[in-house]
């Protein structure tokens, strides 16, 4: 035998190995039974690297499901404090068609309420609406030019009203609100008074004035919009 | 501790195979390298993590309990070296040809049982720079010695292998 063939056939005992369940039994032993041997992770959220995705992913559920929630329920004030941060990054001029934009939410969620006879949710629901209207009430009030999507969501606002007050057998008041609207309108119609109108235009601004005076503010808006299109 | 915890065990997962064939060549038995090379590792897991008792060379410092261990064994049971022909290793062997398998098990327990005839450097140069690929400036450090002096004595334990080999 060489003693290249030698140093080979050493380098084979390398093969002698100890027993691999007592290398792992002796490790646990001897490093006071301490898992050492990294085990793969079953709910990968526990890991703190993962922690801030996991609380991430919690708030973003909380909030689809507070989305649904109704006055009265735990997950409304959320849906609340999430409606109010939007409305802080809006432009004064947009503000009024958010506000009523929420109150006419609030007027479903009150329809919804009524439909499913909650009686629990129904003082909270009346309340939210109220509130929400007088809101919408201030900002109708800022309007200096009235434009088509204020007054579909006014439109909007009358006829879910209706149908609410239909479902409770009782009328809902919104004094401010109607008094706010009554003065837009009135602003408008003022405003129109001193610009100089085409026949058609004088004619639709005579029929705002009828509305005006019998109540229907929404229709006479409709017809001041109308006139300042042609 | 936890720290430390994790730094042996990297030390442990390193060393266990080498240093548990390196107590088995002296022993020649399964169980007595397994408690050996466990109470090796157990005293210096008690040195490591002593804050007091500092460990310039993990690998310098397991051989080193591992010899003594070694030979507190056979000074305290009495023990002779025995090699036991009827000794079946645990070498694992890919080959399917039988007749190759039983050959090559032949040849390997030829050489372990000269190995462990040799006297003690010898066996621990052949063990350290052929078995566990220490290079030669390490083993040198191992056996407090010279480098030039180690390789005379590796040419010479590699000789006295031989004859061990030529005489079974």
């Amino acid at each position: 035998m060489t003693e290249k063939e030698l140093i080979g056939k050493i380098r084979e005992l390398r093969q002698i190995r100890p027993r691999k369940d007592w290398v792992l039994l002796t490790k646990t032993q001897i490093l006071g039974g301490v898992e050492v041997r990294p085990q793969p992770f079953l709910f990968p959220f526990f890991r703190p690297a993962y922690a801030g995705l996991f609380v991430v992913l919690i708030l973003i559920g909380l909030f689809e499901f507070s989305q649904s929630a109704l006055p009265g329920e735990p997950l409304y004030l959320l849906k609340r404090v999430v409606e109010r941060s939007q409305a802080v990054f809006v432009s004064e001029s947009e503000k009024p068609k958010l506000n009523l934009e929420l109150a006419n939410r609030r007027l479903d969620e009150l329809n919804q309420v009524a439909q499913n006879n909650e009686v629990k949710k129904l003082a909270p629901a009346i309340n939210e609406f109220q509130a929400n209207a007088a809101i919408a009430a201030k900002n109708l009030a800022k309007v200096k030019k009235v434009d088509k999507e204020i007054v579909a969501q006014i439109k909007k606002l009358e006829e879910n009203k209706e149908k609410v007050e239909k479902v409770l057998a009782t009328k809902i008041e919104m004094e401010e609100y109607d008094n706010d609207l009554a003065k837009l309108v009135e602003n408008q119609i003022k405003d129109l008074e001193t610009r100089t109108l085409s026949e058609d235009q004088q004619k639709l601004l005579e029929e705002a004035k009828a509305d005006f005076e019998a109540g229907n503010y929404s229709d006479a808006l409709i017809k001041i919009l109308d006139l300042s299109q042609k | 501790m936890a720290n430390l915890r994790k730094i042996f065990s990297k030390i442990y997962d390193r060393y266990i195979g080498k240093i548990y064939r390196f107590i088995f060549f002296k022993v020649n038995s399964q169980e007595i390298a397994e408690d050996l090379t466990s109470e090796t590792f157990l005293r210096t897991w008690e040195s490591f993590k002593n804050e007091n008792q500092e460990i310039e060379n993990i690998q310098a410092f397991l051989y080193q309990t591992a010899r003594n261990l070694v030979i507190d064994y056979y000074r305290e049971k009495g023990k002779v070296q025995l090699i036991s022909a009827d000794y079946h290793s645990p070498i694992i062997d890919p080959r399917q040809n039988l007749e190759e398998k039983a050959m090559l098990r032949s040849d390997l327990n030829t050489i372990r049982m000269a190995l462990a005839e040799l006297k003690e450097d010898y066996q621990n140069i052949i063990i350290w720079h052929y078995l566990d690929d220490l290079p030669i400036s390490e083993v040198a450090k191992l056996l407090g010695r010279t480098e030039e002096a180690t390789r005379v004595l590796l040419h010479r334990a590699l000789n006295a292998l031989k004859n061990e080999i030529e005489k079974a």
